[in-house]
């Protein structure tokens, strides 16, 4: 059941409204019984693997509690054994067969909608039950909740059980305020999903499914390729808490203005926040503070100094865990290399700290000066672009050609989605629809920059002022919105 | 304390360790930082650090990471 769907805004009405209706003691339950039809409706065999995941986590946790030292390995072992067996079987098998010379058919094997997202969320749990940081969860049914809440199954954002599991199984009272602000945050949401981002993947698939032919539109590719992404994933999270806030559930944010970052390790304190969070705490910190990196970090000292021996343990663990992610993103090479990109530019950065200190200090450089925070602003743009031709290409080769096309064969103008289309509308359109959404993002994204709360603002106008904000963005959905390639499919929710 | 301030000033100059309670919440010390001091206070005091200790709690102001220190020394 898409979001961007008649059935699916129907569903939501409904849980909301019987949500308030029912005595508020059983509301939880109303919650786990919308959240499994909610699940059962993309498909009941995947029903299967996602009770695997509970029973275990939720035994697991019991287990790890009552001071049991294999049940954490144990379980997190076979949560991520199956998450990977899904994952990444074809991938090595491809991988392997193909060094081998041999021709290899695909195995057919189901991908569970959500699957990286709830087993994120229960290794999660039950890491911090190990380390004492909340209490394991008795309640087996309060528990399925907690690893299954409907909105955030899909695409996050991963939850942490001490800060979501109370406001579950807590009893809610009807807020019409809290409502209203759900709805906004639900419509910008919708805003963003088909003004901007089902509009750009028009371009984004010409111009990437056709490189061989279109070369040299990668600048345009990858710029379409940052408005549609942001847009989609931000605008699916906006969608995601708009559903919570309307049924008084607080979800962690995912982005904070992430193209005002001024360095790439800033962008991933802005972009997908709660996987950067779970990254740094569930893999950064252990790896980093690992018997085995210790040894190499008094070997660095040894060897390197006192500034390398500490900043070189810190690197390593920053490339693992972008090589994490990327291998997160997709069973492929580019998205491997994709991580790797990202972890050694902070790795190297952190390396360099200290050396940049010297640096701006010699040539007098003001680094709280606005000039100074724009160039790196538009330098931090530049490279997170550079990363989308590894992160949208279909292969490494691809995003090197389309790459070097993009310098050697600069093109911006041209035909390019009324050629590869039959269809009704027309590129220029596309492209002012495309354009608009972004300047409201941009000036959105400005105003909540600059500590503005623009939801906040608009629910102190008067109603008339507010009902018009409302039907502007409905009416841009139906004028403007598009959805021809998508079919109201969200990118993230493939991962 | 002051001790430990030092190495705080020596990883990340920019704050003012002898007020600030909220250096993990506000961002003042990032993932790297942390480390950072980390591996110096392991270092400095013969204490072991386990990722179970890495909360806001023990890293939001000077005093907390030295009541931290003072109680993993025993």
């Amino acid at each position: 059941m898409s979001f961007v769907s008649t059935a699916f805004i129907i569903f939501v009405i409904l849980c909301i409204a019987g949500y308030y209706l029912i005595p508020k003691q059983y509301q939880w339950c109303w919650l786990l019984v919308f959240s499994y039809i909610y699940y059962l409706a993309a498909g009941p065999r995947y029903v299967i693997f996602l009770l695997f995941s509970t029973v275990i986590t939720y035994v697991g946790g019991l287990r790890a509690e009552q001071g049991s030292k294999a049940a954490v390995p144990v379980v997190l072992l076979l949560d991520f054994g199956a998450l990977a067996i899904i994952k990444y079987t074809n991938f090595v098998l491809g991988t392997f067969v193909g060094i081998a010379g041999i021709e290899f058919h695909e195995l057919d094997i189901l991908l569970p909608l959500g699957i990286s997202f709830y087993t994120f969320q229960t290794a999660g749990y039950l890491l911090d039950v190990y380390w004492k940081r909340c209490k394991a969860e008795h309640n087996f049914l309060h528990f399925a909740l907690f690893v299954s809440f409907f909105p955030q199954i899909m695409q996050g954002p991963i939850s942490r059980y001490g800060q979501l599991a109370e406001q579950l199984c807590a009893q809610h009272t009807l807020d019409i305020r809290r409502i209203e602000s759900g709805l906004y945050r639900i419509a910008w949401g919708f805003f963003k999903k088909m003004v901007i981002a089902d509009n750009a993947a028009l371009y984004v698939s010409a111009i990437f499914d056709n490189y061989m032919t279109l070369r040299g539109y990668g600048v345009l590719g990858v710029l379409m390729y940052s408005a549609q992404l942001y847009a989609d994933f931000s605008g699916g999270i906006d969608i995601v808490i708009g559903i919570a806030e309307c049924l008084d559930i607080t979800l962690a944010e995912n982005f904070r203005q992430p193209f005002f970052a001024t360095s790439i390790g800033d962008f991933w304190h802005r972009w997908h926040i709660t996987l950067g969070t779970w990254m740094k705490d569930y893999v950064f910190y252990p790896v980093s503070l690992s018997r085995w990196m210790g040894n190499f970090g008094k070997w660095c000292r040894k060897h390197f100094g006192k500034n390398i021996g500490r900043a070189m343990p810190i690197c390593v663990g920053n490339i693992i865990v972008f090589l994490v992610v990327g291998v997160w993103h997709g069973p492929a090479w580019h998205y491997i290399i994709y991580g790797l990109y990202n972890g050694l530019i902070i790795g190297i950065s952190g390396l360099l700290t200290k050396n940049f200190r010297s640096w701006k200090k010699a040539l007098k450089i003001n680094d709280k000066s606005a000039g100074f925070k724009l160039f790196q602003i538009v330098r931090t743009f530049v490279l997170v672009n550079i990363s989308w031709y590894l992160d949208c290409a279909g292969s490494v080769g691809q995003a090197f050609m389309m790459f070097k096309d993009s310098i050697l064969r600069f093109r911006i103008f041209g035909d390019i989605i009324d050629t590869y289309y039959t269809w009704s509308g027309s590129q220029e359109v596309t492209m002012a629809c495309i354009v608009f959404g972004c300047i409201v993002v941009f000036i959105h994204s400005l105003m909540k920059e600059r500590g503005v709360d623009v939801r906040a603002a608009l629910l102190d106008r008067p109603i008339p002022v507010r009902c018009v904000v409302l039907f502007l963005l409905l009416a841009s959905l139906v004028l403007i919105g598009n959805q021809p390639l998508s079919q109201g499919g969200f990118i993230y929710a493939n991962f | 304390m002051e001790e430990l301030i030092s190495i705080l000033e020596e990883i990340q100059p920019d704050a003012d360790y002898e007020t600030c309670e909220t250096l993990i919440d506000d961002n003042i010390l990032d993932s790297f930082a942390i480390l950072s001091i980390i591996s110096e206070l392991e270092d400095e005091y013969d204490i072991r650090i386990t990722p179970a200790e890495i909360i806001p709690a023990n890293f939001n102001s000077a005093k907390a990471i030295y009541a931290m220190v003072k109680r993993l020394q025993g």
